[in-house]
C-alpha cells in the first residue's frame, strides 16, 4: 500500500473513535506514523475533573478563593491591597508585598494607556486593579464568582465612597454576560483570572463574549497569562530551586514531567490569542507583552498580557523590518548608538536573550541530556556559574527614559520557546499622540499553533484517550500501521494551501517531548 | 464518629491521586510543604465539611489548620466539643 492510502487508512479509522474531533496521521520517516488528534472537546469539557468531592474544577477555584479571604490577616488587608493568597510556586511563602505592589502598579498603568472609561472587570477579587482604575472612569462593573471575596470588597467600597459612586459589583460566573448589550463598555479586564478557567474552550467563550460587550475602538485586556511555551522551564527552575544536592538528574526530570503533567491551572501560548483573530471578526489586533517590572519572581518571569483591540484599528506600517539580536548580540551601548543614529526610523529587534530566565532555560538544555545519575548539587553548581548574556527586558524599556526620543514596546507574540522577546523602538515624532502603535511584530512558526493551552485536571482523561486510541487502532489496523505515538492536539495545522502541515505537526511533537 | 484513621485514608488518596506515593506520617507537613496544592485544600475542606460538619465560613480558615493528619484531627475534636 502506498503511504498516501495507509496515511488515509489510519485517519479513517482514529476518526471512527468517539473521543475524536479531526485526526491527521504522519510518518515521522523513522518507526512509522504519528497520530495527531484534536480531542471532541465537548466529551472532554463535559467529563468531571478528578475529585472526591465530585466538584468540577471551577467550584475548587471558587472555594479556594472564598477560603483565601476566611482568615484573619484578610480580614484587616489594607484596602485595595489584599495579597492573601498571593504564595510564592518556589517558596511556598507569600510573594513580598513590595513585588505585589510592582506588579499591581505596572497593570494599573497599561490598564489606564488604554484610557478605559467604561470597565468590565471579570474577576475583580478584592479590588487590588479597581481601586486604582474605578476612579479615572465613569462606570466601573466588578465581577466575581466568590461571595466572600465580593462581601470583602464590598466592605472596603463603603469607606471609600467617591469610588463606591460609580463601582457595581456582581456575583457571577466569567462567562455569564445576561443584561450586558452589545459595545456596553470600551474595557474588559480580565487580569490574573484566565488561569482558573476550566479549560480554553470556556476561555474562548468568555472572549467571544467580552468582545461582544465592547464597542470598536475598545480593548479586552487579559493580564498576567501563565505562558505555554515556557511552562517546562519554569516547572524545572522551581523543582531545581526546591531539590536537595544529593537528588540524581533522573529523578529530577520525572519531577520536572510530573509538576507539568499535574498543572491544575489554564496555561497558554501567545499563539492562542493571535489565532482569535481569525475566529473573530471584530477583534483587529493583538498584542502579547512580556510583565514589566525589576522583581524577580514569576510574574514578571513567566507571564505576559494581551491586549486585545476590538474594531476600528490604524493599519500597522508595512515598513517594519527587525534586526537579530541573535546575530550580533547588540549591547544596551550599541543599540543606543542605533537609535541615535536614526533618530526618525521605527527600529525593530527581534529575538533579544532574555536576560530574566536565560539561566532557567540553560538549567533546562543541560538537565534534558544530562546523565540521570548525575547529582543536582553537581548540576546546580554549573548552572550557577553560567554568566548572562541577554539583556533584561525592563533595561531595554527604561531606555525610553534616557533622552533618545523613542518609545519602546516589546513583545512575546513570536512564541519564542527560548523565552527571547522582541523589541520596537517608535520615535516620538512618529507617534503622534497615539499610545499604542500597531506594529508588525514577528509572528510564531506554524508550529507554535498546534498545542496553544494545556488541560488543567484533564492529565489522567487525556491518557486514557490515547490509551483508547493506541487498542482501537491496534484492533482495527495491520501491525504496521499503527500510530506508534498519540499527540493530543488544538489543532491541526494547515498549509496556506489548505492541506495538512506535517512539518509543523512533526516540529511540535518535537519540542513536546521530554527524556 | 469518624477518627483519625478515616482522615488518613482520605489524605492518602489525594496524595496518590497527585502520583505522591511516599511515606505519609501523621505530622508530615500536607500544603506547606507543596505535598498537596492549595486547590487540594478545597478536597479536605469539603471533606471535612461533609463529613465532620465543621463550618469554615463560622471558624475562619488558615492553611496550619489542615496543614496535617495530626491537625485536622485536632480541629475535628475541638469542633467536636465545641471548642
Amino acid at each position: 500500500m502506498q503511504d498516501n492510502q495507509a496515511q488515509a487508512v489510519v485517519e479513517k479509522i482514529l476518526h471512527m473513535h468517539p473521543g475524536v474531533r479531526e485526526a491527521a496521521a504522519v510518518h515521522d520517516g523513522h518507526d512509522g506514523f504519528v497520530a495527531f488528534v484534536v480531542p471532541d472537546e465537548l466529551l472532554m469539557d463535559g467529563i468531571s475533573v478528578r475529585g472526591t468531592a465530585g466538584s468540577t474544577l471551577l467550584g475548587k477555584w471558587q472555594k479556594t478563593f472564598d477560603l483565601s479571604q476566611l482568615s484573619k490577616e484578610a480580614a484587616s488587608a489594607p484596602v485595595g491591597f489584599n495579597t492573601i493568597g498571593w504564595n510564592s510556586s518556589y517558596t511556598r511563602q507569600p510573594i513580598p508585598a513590595e513585588e505585589i505592589k510592582e506588579w499591581v502598579e505596572n497593570t494599573v498603568e497599561d490598564i489606564l494607556l488604554l484610557s478605559p472609561t467604561s470597565v468590565y472587570e471579570i474577576g475583580c477579587g478584592t479590588g487590588m486593579l479597581l481601586m486604582r482604575i474605578a476612579p479615572h472612569c465613569d462606570r466601573y462593573v466588578a465581577v466575581d464568582f466568590s461571595p466572600v471575596v465580593l462581601s470583602r470588597l464590598r466592605e472596603q467600597l463603603r469607606t471609600v465612597p467617591s469610588i463606591a459612586e460609580r463601582v457595581e459589583t456582581m456575583e457571577r460566573r466569567a462567562d455569564n454576560f445576561d443584561g450586558l448589550g452589545e459595545n456596553a463598555f470600551d474595557t474588559v479586564v480580565i487580569n490574573s483570572v484566565a488561569q482558573y478557567f476550566p479549560s480554553v474552550t470556556y476561555l474562548t467563550k468568555v472572549l467571544e463574549n467580552a468582545i461582544h460587550i465592547v464597542r470598536p475602538g475598545g480593548h479586552v485586556y487579559v493580564g498576567d497569562v501563565r505562558n505555554l511555551p515556557l511552562l517546562r522551564a519554569f516547572a524545572a527552575s522551581i523543582e531545581l530551586f526546591q531539590s536537595e544536592d544529593e537528588i540524581k538528574a533522573g529523578e529530577l526530570r520525572d519531577r520536572i514531567r510530573r509538576r507539568v503533567e499535574r498543572e491544575q491551572e489554564l496555561v497558554l501560548s501567545p499563539a492562542y490569542f493571535l489565532s482569535l483573530r481569525q475566529q473573530i471578526p471584530k477583534l483587529s489586533r493583538v498584542d502579547i507583552r512580556p510583565l514589566r517590572g525589576r522583581a524577580d519572581n514569576e510574574m514578571s518571569r513567566y507571564r505576559y498580557e494581551a491586549i486585545l483591540h476590538v474594531g476600528q484599528d490604524a493599519e500597522a506600517s508595512c515598513e517594519d523590518e527587525f534586526l537579530d539580536w541573535t546575530e550580533r548580540s547588540y549591547s544596551l551601548k550599541e543599540i543606543r548608538s542605533i537609535l541615535g543614529e536614526n533618530p526618525n526610523k521605527r527600529i525593530g529587534i527581534k529575538r533579544i536573550q532574555n536576560a530574566r530566565i536565560e539561566k532557567d532555560l540553560a538549567a533546562l538544555a543541560v538537565l534534558r541530556d544530562a546523565d540521570a545519575e548525575l547529582t543536582v548539587g553537581g548540576l546546580r553548581h554549573g548552572f550557577e556559574e553560567t554568566s548572562s548574556k541577554g539583556i533584561h527586558p525592563q533595561d531595554i524599556l527604561d531606555l525610553e527614559f534616557q533622552g533618545l526620543g523613542f518609545s519602546v514596546v516589546l513583545s512575546w507574540a513570536a512564541c519564542s520557546p527560548d523565552g527571547n522577546y522582541d523589541a520596537c523602538f517608535v520615535p516620538a515624532v512618529l507617534q503622534q499622540g497615539v499610545a499604542m502603535p500597531a506594529i508588525n511584530w514577528p509572528e510564531p512558526e506554524a508550529s507554535e499553533f498546534v498545542c496553544t493551552a494545556n488541560a488543567p485536571g484533564q492529565g489522567r482523561l487525556r491518557k486514557e484517550l490515547i490509551d483508547h486510541l493506541a487498542a482501537h487502532c491496534s484492533q482495527n489496523l495491520p501491525l504496521e500501521m499503527v500510530p506508534r505515538n498519540f499527540m493530543l492536539v488544538d489543532k491541526l495545522a494547515l498549509t496556506p494551501g489548505g492541506e495538512v502541515d506535517s512539518r509543523a505537526l512533526l516540529a511540535a511533537r518535537n519540542a513536546s517531548c521530554w527524556p | 464518629m469518624k477518627g483519625k484513621a478515616e482522615i488518613h485514608e482520605f489524605v492518602r488518596e489525594l496524595l496518590t491521586a497527585s502520583g505522591d506515593d511516599g511515606p505519609l506520617a501523621d505530622h508530615d507537613s500536607l500544603l506547606l510543604s507543596g505535598r498537596l496544592q492549595s486547590i487540594d485544600a478545597v478536597e479536605i475542606v469539603v471533606f471535612l465539611e461533609e463529613n465532620f460538619g465543621i463550618d469554615f465560613a463560622q471558624i475562619g480558615f488558615d492553611r496550619d489548620q489542615i496543614d496535617s493528619i495530626d491537625a485536622i484531627y485536632a480541629l475535628v475534636q475541638s469542633a467536636a466539643t465545641g471548642n
